[in-house]
């Protein structure tokens, strides 16, 4: 199963400040939802530990990000990889930045989730409206630090 | 649920008149129990809670395995680390395809050329290539253990694109065995008469755009269980389980694990159903087997659960159809077919490619159908492996001759019944000879639909559905004519493959009297819920004289009997003919010891004996005498007390063995040419389905089946397997399918999303039962139970019937509320325009 998603904001900072703020792990990273640890092992790699479910039926899932593309500072690109309960799960996110007019800068996301296993069978139907709301947390979570 | 019966024969059902009293009192059995209804022996101990499955049985010190599985369904896999497992608490030892691999050679491959390089390990060694396929086991003290261990075991992946259709494998741009170099296993051309010729003196031509049989599967209640002991001391292997085709796992466990095949022993017990899909569950077997050698030979049994039942057992084969270009007479006779047929068998072949010959069997189907030709490709795909579900192949291949019937009826403008009856075979036709060289041996379609339609109320419904189009109600009657072909000749294969060393059919009984003189059956055959036990014993009573109850049939399968050889299995629709045809030839090989046994002590000649059962049981006496010897005392003279027994008996052991041979030839591999199957059971099924104006959900008003079966063993089994049959089809064609996305996960893994038909949803059947002995087997009787899948048929000619005023061609074998909504919306953009053209030369009558 495939969610994608996109969408733009724009933010009071300048396109500098924005993207020394999404290849940074330590401050990303803890904007993902249900975040719970992340540990660093080396300026492009990262493992973070987040905490997936629904309702009480909760699990970790260690995914593997990698900064994949980066061009400072116009755009930044994450993918990520990962075992979740019941199957796998790839993410790919990929941010892009326009300069505006008076320091500040719009972000255009991009966002694209495959999930693989029988947690597509158990759980299909509510993973993609539960994939758009964790995404939109990240989104606000992310507006939010950058304001 | 109801059902409503009505045999067709005059013959009385009763069991009476079974016995006729001698004058001494004694009973004197003519051949009486085949052909009664009586009750099944097994009954008695499964409705209560007394039969034995797999599960049921522990060895001493028995571990428990679990399988780590791929959320991919084709991908690198780039690591497997089982380290965090091993150390968990009850774990005591874990395995890897790569350690496997070291251990193992691939499974044998049916297939010619380059499917002879695919690389099928029991688990997967450095790729996947289906969501669910095992790349790590953990054996653990207890389930939980294992489970719990399992969850620590750590695989890493790179995606490969999945393909998950058969004309995307087609294209071969992703490839899931890179050694065969293309993703097609198989292919061949079966062509027959003059097809083209056909073509030029049509009336008309009908062209048929895609046709899709969808994936299913069945659901028995019992999942695979397997528990396997590989002794470190004599180095055999042990198996408990529920493989319906044991001989066939022995020989493709054997070579892979390096050793002798009688160093496989199998014993199965009850098992709660299995339709075919039970015979590929060795690559289980063989995980089991080296995971109880790696234990220290401790057994280790594996329980299936639901969820890997249906994503990583087996399926029913997928099958489109491209490109058929269909010839008729002015009449609607059907001169020609033409068409591609690309049949996708998942992940690994196993039992395939054997399905590109299997639906051959019933190459015309019900038809007289002169020259054909079906260009046949198999591919593999990024999705479960397939198995020979119920109807195997010829289902398909039905499904599709149906479809031409109708859509070639509705185009020329004939009722379906009416299409039908000009082209079905004649009963004065039979036995009849298909265009490559299958023999029909008997059979009268014509009259079968006339009684379908008795029983249905056809022409009362007609009238009803004239009403009903008058209130804009979508109201359809719909006929299905399918055969069940039994008894196959495995030379078949060789048009598979010319190389394949397995032809014929075989099949062993052993008839015995025990040293208290019981009657002892053991069977050749592996009995999933058909009754065996029940028919065995009539056919045993008939032949010794005597009453079923009296005979005791071991249930279930047991290399340790010796009852088998390398066809042994139940599969294909044959015990009526094959079981019990091994069954009445070691009976009868029995009576004859007997008679030799009680002339001499009798000191009477042996024509002058019968048999029969008097005060003391079961025994044979001397005609007009008041000299008689029991069962006991025969026994005893053999086994126990034989001294003084003249040489001339020694050879007598009262333990007879008989091997059926079916009469058949190699088929001429070159014209993919000969006889398949020995017999062949129809059923016509009529139905009338409606569709909802607001939910577009189907939903069948009325149904009847009649079944022909030739002579009928135990009715009652009979009218209990097509009611089944019927459910099976019925779920299929409006319920059941292995959905998968694009990705290859499959989206209907559980029961809440593959909706298996259930008690709430069968409608009531209306049965009936015909007989056309066959005149090729004992009694006439012919193999049946897998039931052809007619009511996919049948419903989806009811669903075109209903929608076809629409624009609607109903071109899938499942039809659910939603893909007729869509079907719909379809018709009204005018989406089927291209999918059936048809060019009239002359005018149809």
């Amino acid at each position: 199963m495939e969610i994608k998603l996109a969408g733009e904001f724009t933010v009071q900072k300048t396109p500098e400040e924005v993207y020394g703020f999404l290849v940074d792990p330590k401050r990303f990273c803890p904007l993902l939802p249900d975040f719970e640890s992340m540990e660093v092992v080396d300026p492009k790699n990262f493992l973070v530990k987040l905490s997936v479910g629904i309702s009480h039926i909760r699990g970790t899932a260690a995914v593997k990000m990698t900064l994949v593309d980066e061009e400072k500072p116009r755009q930044a690109a994450y993918e990520g990889k990962g075992e979740v309960p019941g199957g796998s799960a790839t993410i790919r996110a990929r941010f892009q930045l326009e300069e505006l007019p008076g320091g500040q800068t719009k972000v255009k996301w991009s966002g694209q989730s495959s999930v693989l296993g029988r947690v597509i069978s158990l759980a299909g139907g509510l993973l993609e409206p539960l994939g758009k709301k964790n995404v939109q947390k990240l989104i606000d979570g992310l507006q939010q630090a950058l304001a | 649920m109801a059902r409503k019966s009505n045999r067709m024969s005059k013959k009385k059902p009763a069991r009476a008149a079974a016995h006729s009293s001698s004058t001494n009192g004694t009973k004197t059995a003519a051949a009486k129990w085949v052909g009664q209804p009586i009750r099944r022996k097994e009954e008695s101990r499964l409705v209560r809670g007394r039969g034995i499955f797999v599960d049921d049985e522990k060895m001493p010190g028995m571990l428990h395995i679990r399988f780590i599985r791929s959320s991919y369904a084709h991908a690198q896999i780039s690591r497997v680390d089982v380290s965090k497992a091993e150390k968990f608490p009850g774990v005591v030892c874990t395995l890897t395809g790569a350690e496997i691999k070291k251990q193992v050679q691939p499974f044998i491959e049916i297939g010619p050329g380059g499917a002879q390089k695919i690389a099928d390990y029991p688990m997967a060694v450095d790729k996947v290539v289906f969501q669910g396929e095992p790349v790590a086991a953990v054996v653990a003290e207890t389930r939980l253990a294992a489970e719990d261990a399992g969850e620590l075991v750590e695989v890493d992946y790179e995606p490969l694109p999945a393909v998950v259709s058969a004309e995307d494998a087609l294209k071969d741009e992703s490839l899931l065995h890179p050694a065969m170099g293309t993703n097609r296993n198989w292919h061949g051309v079966f062509e027959y008469g003059d097809v083209e010729k056909a073509f030029k003196q049509a009336a008309h031509v009908v062209h048929i755009g895609r046709l899709h049989f969808h994936r299913f599967s069945s659901t028995p209640l019992e999942c695979n269980v397997i528990m396997a002991n590989w002794d470190p001391r004599s180095g055999d292997i042990e198996y408990h389980c529920n493989n319906t085709f044991p001989s066939f796992a022995s020989q493709f466990l054997a070579p892979a694990l390096g050793v002798r095949i009688d160093q496989i022993h199998m014993k199965s017990f009850d098992i709660g159903g299995g339709f075919g899909i039970k015979i590929t569950s060795y690559p289980y077997m063989a995980v089991c087997a080296l995971a109880s050698r790696k234990a220290g030979g401790r057994g280790v049994k594996w329980v299936e659960t639901r969820i890997e039942h249906m994503q990583a057992s087996a399926h029913g084969n997928e099958r489109v159809f491209l490109d058929t270009r269909v010839a008729l007479d002015q009449n609607g006779v059907i001169l020609a077919i033409d068409s591609k047929h690309v049949d996708d068998c998942g992940g690994f072949p196993r039992y395939e490619p054997l399905g590109c010959v299997i639906w051959a069997q019933v190459l015309p189907a019900t038809y007289r159908l002169k020259n054909i030709r079906i260009d046949m490709h198999q591919v593999v795909t990024n999705k479960c492996p397939v198995g020979p579900n119920r109807g195997y192949s010829r289902m398909q291949h039905l499904w599709f001759m149906e479809r031409v019937i109708d859509i070639c009826g509705q185009a020329l403008g004939i009722p379906a019944d009416a299409m039908r009856v000009r082209n079905y075979i004649r009963k004065n036709e039979m036995p009849y000879k298909t265009p490559n060289g299958c023999v029909y041996d008997s059979g009268d379609y014509a009259s079968m639909l006339e009684a379908a339609k008795r029983l249905i109320g056809w022409d009362g419904w007609k009238k009803k559905q004239a009403a009903a189009r008058s209130e804009r109600r979508w109201v359809g009657l719909g006929i299905g004519s399918t055969l069940d072909s039994g008894t196959n000749n495995f030379g078949q294969a060789r048009i598979i493959n010319p190389d394949a060393p397995f032809s014929g059919q075989s099949k062993v009984g052993i008839v015995k009297l025990d040293i208290y003189g019981e009657v002892v059956v053991s069977m050749g055959s592996v009995p999933q819920g058909q009754g065996h036990e029940t028919a065995a014993a009539q056919v045993v009573a008939d032949a010794l004289g005597i009453t079923p109850d009296l005979v005791n049939v071991r249930p279930g399968f047991d290399t340790a009997h010796n009852a088998y050889t390398g066809h042994t299995g139940t599969y294909a629709s044959q015990f009526a003919v094959t079981g019990l045809t091994a069954i009445h030839g070691a009976a009868m090989k029995l009576r004859k010891e007997l008679s030799r046994l009680a002339a001499w002590k009798l000191e009477a000649k042996e024509k002058d004996l019968e048999f029969g059962i008097g005060a003391q049981g079961p025994e044979v006496r001397a005609k007009g005498t008041q000299k008689a010897i029991n069962y006991w005392a025969l026994a005893n003279l053999v086994n126990v007390n034989n001294a003084g027994m003249p040489k001339s008996l020694w050879d007598i052991t009262l333990n007879c063995r008989h091997v059926f041979h079916a009469n058949f030839e190699i088929p001429d591999v070159q014209r993919k040419y000969g006889n398949l199957t020995l017999t062949y059971a129809a059923q016509i099924h009529a139905a009338v389905v409606e569709v909802d104006r607001e939910t577009f959900q189907p939903k069948i008003l009325a149904y009847a089946c009649v079944d022909d079966c030739g002579k009928a063993v135990n009715p009652r089994i009979v009218e209990g397997q097509v009611h089944g049959a019927s459910a099976h089809g019925i779920g299929a064609a409006l319920l059941e399918n292995c959905a998968y996305d694009s990705d290859g996960n499959l989206l209907t893994a559980t029961f809440s999303d593959y909706t298996p038909i259930t008690a709430m949803n069968m409608p009531e059947l209306l049965y009936a039962h015909m007989e056309s002995p066959s005149p090729f087997t004992l009694n006439g009787a012919k193999g049946m139970g897998e039931g052809g899948a007619a009511p996919v048929h049948t419903i989806c000619a009811a669903l075109q019937d209903a929608l076809y005023p629409s624009g609607v061609i109903i071109d899938d074998s499942h039809n659910t509320g939603d893909s007729l909504f869509h079907a719909l919306r379809k018709a009204e953009s005018g989406g089927y325009a291209a999918m059936v053209r048809v060019e009239h030369r002359t005018a149809s009558r």
